[in-house]
């Protein structure tokens, strides 16, 4: 059986055999500066404009050259994997969850499992009567779910205030700090994602 | 090196090519360029194909094959019509007139017949096409369009979105436009909708979402269904069937733009004819569920590419079915803006496709395409979990690559499951295809498998692991995800003939005793949750005709079972709407 070794995002690029990650520096392929901030329009706009070149329909393109581009702005688009790249893709340690984290993981799993066994449930009903009788369940599911949303989104409010400090203070910065805010985003990025996707699912039971 | 841009849809299909500067649609000696997307297939003859097809299909309709393009790349199990035979898990194959024909098959004389439109006009051949295909189409149903092209003497140089297409279609007199764009394609079939960001004749599709079974199709039965309801007809022969769908659809055409019609069918059945009348009112009301599913997906559509409803400037509507004020109404409502109907419903996906061709060509300079995988792909790991390698919405062609280790001591090889698709399980996702790398045993965590994905800039999907001790490789090509050998087919078409007949009866049956099963508890519960709000007589009606279904189960008459619970249905509304009104409190 397959077992990832990373917990999040991509660490290694096969093609490339024994060597790491990155054979080219995100930042200057895509003419941006080494900073902890990038607004997300900039990265677009320079993708843009180097994709229109780079695509293999067009004259002189080149599919290699285009998907390490989409792989760039893939990387400079996700806070937690720009942070990565400007520590130089350190290799990943064994998944942990932030502390500060901890009870809020728990809270999403369980919002998670709850809500993808109602929809199920949901699914399989085939009569108005049966479906009905989900939507106590799922009315309260959806409030648990919203106040967790708020904890979340609270969390990722002061993990985005220590990423505006060390762009202030860049280049200074303490490696191992910044690794941790990075699995911090890492964490938060996929949880939001993961409930707002739960969330669209039980509006869905609503409408 | 002509190039002609195909819009193979559900109800009806379009060939062009870019002719002096212009993206321009080819019609047949009569004039039309819609196609309809039908087949005929007489006893010995060859098959017939559009217009002299739909002939047919009033008279012969187990002979004429409609709607095939929701067949393709599926698998049975997945879907339910009288065509279809053999077990779950099989590519769908038709069975019509004696043969066994596969949605590729059907799909490539749909392809041939407009290659014939376009030679006869052109004056020349035309071998190679660009075929558009709902954004939200999987591997599978990518691959089997374009075997589809390929039977009909394609060669198919490029597979797009519709919606994507549709978006080129608008963008062209607008290059130097920076704008955000959304595309909502409700075709007979399909929908979709992508948001897209124009650049200065970059044309980024930021996300899509779509569902590849929901279209115009599904609201003519809906509205013929409410025209049996109004008559009380009910259906003795699959030609009364096709008589009232067309019906149903030629009246959803009329109530686009008149607010009442009267329907006529003289003689449907020997001793009775229907006269009707319908509202539009009426008909918004059976297709209002259908259309308002659309809504989730738009606004996942959003969130996914991250645009504020604020900062999206235009609101584009393709496809047949946005004809209707309903959808026009509910796209306004869901984007808040009024939709830009300079797109030709019909005819946008066609001149996308078209457009796409001569960028191909290189007759088209500074116009790029960047398109992406609406599907996530990635593959099984330990615990039954999907790991997802590219994300969905990621632009094509792309390439991403993820380190893995064995989960167990003493493994001597993985085998590994390629996925696509949204769920955190494994097996909830289309299983696209497997393959095994063996290395040499280790202790656990001590391999290291390099595994690679690849996307063209078709979507098609390669896969490349590497254990990376040894440098032994070994590479998926997914070709065509749903293969049937001919021995396959012979069986099916064996076992169909056999058991067609009586297994109908008792699959009727099982299916309501399921349902029965599932209605009788719920009924309990419900008066239960109710107790106080209900007076003794709701209750006394609704176990009564709880106790109908109750001993039409212990019958077995399959008709006696299916009436009781469908009263039983109706005498239950009221509870599940205080139910639902309950929760909402």
């Amino acid at each position: 059986m397959l077992s990832p070794i990373a917990p999040v995002g991509k660490v290694f690029r096969p093609d490339s055999g024994h060597r790491s990650f990155f054979m080219y520096d995100p930042f200057s392929l895509l003419g941006l500066e080494r900073r902890p901030l990038l607004a997300e329009e900039r990265i677009g706009n320079a993708y843009r404009q180097l994709a229109g070149t780079l695509h293999p329909d067009q004259p002189g393109g080149d599919t290699g050259a285009f998907r390490e581009l989409g792989e760039a702005a893939a990387t400079l688009s996700d806070p937690s994997r720009r942070l990565r790249a400007l520590l130089g893709n350190p290799a990943y340690s064994s998944p942990r969850i932030p502390q500060q984290a901890s009870d809020l993981f728990l809270k999403v799993a369980w919002i998670l499992q709850h809500s993808d066994r109602l929809t199920e449930q949901y699914a399989a009903a085939s009569t108005s009567l049966s479906k009905a009788l989900l939507s106590a369940p799922v009315q309260s599911l959806f409030l648990e779910l919203n106040a967790t949303s708020t904890l979340l989104q609270e969390w990722r409010t002061t993990l985005d205030k220590e990423l505006v400090q060390l762009d202030l203070s860049w280049p200074s910065h303490d490696p191992d700090c910044v690794l941790e805010l990075a699995d911090s985003l890492a964490y938060a990025i996929r949880w939001t994602a993961q409930l707002r996707e739960r969330k669209l699912a039980l509006q869905g039971i609503f409408s | 090196m002509m190039i002609a841009g195909i819009d193979l849809g559900t109800t009806n299909s379009l060939i062009g090519v870019y002719e002096s500067g212009f993206p321009t649609l080819l019609a047949d000696s009569d004039g039309n360029r819609l196609t309809p997307s039908i087949v005929f297939y007489p006893e010995q003859e060859n098959p017939l194909t559009g217009r002299e097809a739909l002939r047919h299909q009033a008279i012969s309709p187990e002979r004429t094959i409609v709607s095939v393009k929701r067949l393709m790349g599926r698998r049975l199990g997945e879907l339910g019509t009288e065509f279809l035979h053999g077990k779950k898990g099989d590519a769908a194959a038709l069975h019509v007139a004696g043969r066994v024909l596969t949605p590729e098959e059907v799909s490539s004389e749909i392809l041939k017949k407009l290659k014939n439109i376009a030679e006869t006009r052109l004056g020349c051949e035309v071998p190679k096409a660009v075929i558009t295909v709902p954004a939200y189409f999987n591997d599978a149903q990518r691959a089997a369009t374009r075997k589809a092209g390929e039977m009909a003497g394609f060669t198919v140089e490029r597979i797009i979105s519709e919606p994507t297409a549709a978006a080129l279609a608008y963008g062209l007199d607008r290059l130097q436009d920076r704008s955000k764009i959304a595309v909502y394609d409700l075709g007979g079939g399909t929908f979709d909708v992508s948001i897209l960001q124009l650049d200065n004749g970059v044309f980024q599709v930021l996300s899509t979402h779509g569902d590849t079974r929901l279209g115009g199709d599904d609201l003519d039965e809906e509205i013929a269904a409410l025209i049996k309801r109004k008559t009380q007809v009910i259906p003795s022969s699959p030609q009364e069937d096709i008589r009232l769908l067309e019906m149903a659809r030629s009246s959803k055409e009329t109530l686009s733009t008149q607010e009442s019609c009267t329907i006529r069918l003289p003689f449907l059945q020997e001793d009775k004819s229907i006269e009707l009348t319908l509202t539009r009112a009426e008909i918004e009301s059976v297709c209002a569920p259908i259309i308002r599913r659309t809504k989730m997906h738009c606004l996942k559509a959003l969130e996914d590419a991250g645009v504020p409803l604020a900062e999206l400037n235009e609101v584009i509507l393709v496809g047949g079915s946005t004809r209707m004020p309903f959808v026009r109404n509910f796209v306004a409502e869901i984007f808040g803006k009024v939709p830009d109907l300079s797109q030709h419903p019909d005819e946008a996906v066609a001149l996308g496709a078209i457009i796409q061709a001569a960028i191909l060509e290189g007759t088209l300079r500074n116009v790029a395409l960047l398109d992406v995988t609406p599907l996530s792909l990635g593959l099984e790991t330990f615990g039954g979990l999907m790991n997802v390698i590219i994300p969905r919405n990621t632009s094509i062609p792309a390439k991403a690559g993820e380190m893995f280790t064995n989960a167990v001591a003493g493994q001597a090889g993985m085998k590994i499951n390629v996925l696509q698709g949204e769920r955190e399980l494994a097996s909830d996702n289309w299983l696209l295809g497997n393959f095994e790398i063996p290395f040499s045993p280790s202790a656990k965590g001590a391999a290291r498998i390099g595994v690679q994905f690849s996307i063209d800039a078709d979507g098609i999907l390669q896969v490349l692991a590497r254990d990376t001790k040894t440098g032994d490789e070994k590479i998926l090509e997914l070709t065509s995800a749903v293969e049937v050998s001919d021995e396959a087919v012979e069986s099916m078409l064996a076992g169909s003939l056999e058991h067609a007949l009586e297994d109908m009866d008792a699959r009727i049956f099982t299916e309501n005793r399921l349902k029965a099963e599932e209605m009788l508890p719920a009924v309990e519960a419900a008066l239960v949750q109710l107790c106080n709000e209900l007076s003794d007589e709701e209750i006394r009606q609704v176990r009564f005709y709880a106790g109908e279904v109750t001993s039409a189960l212990e019958s077995k008459e399959t008709g006696r079972l299916k009436n009781a619970l469908s009263i039983l249905d109706n005498a239950t509304q009221s509870l599940a709407t205080r139910l639902i009104e309950r929760a909402m409190l």
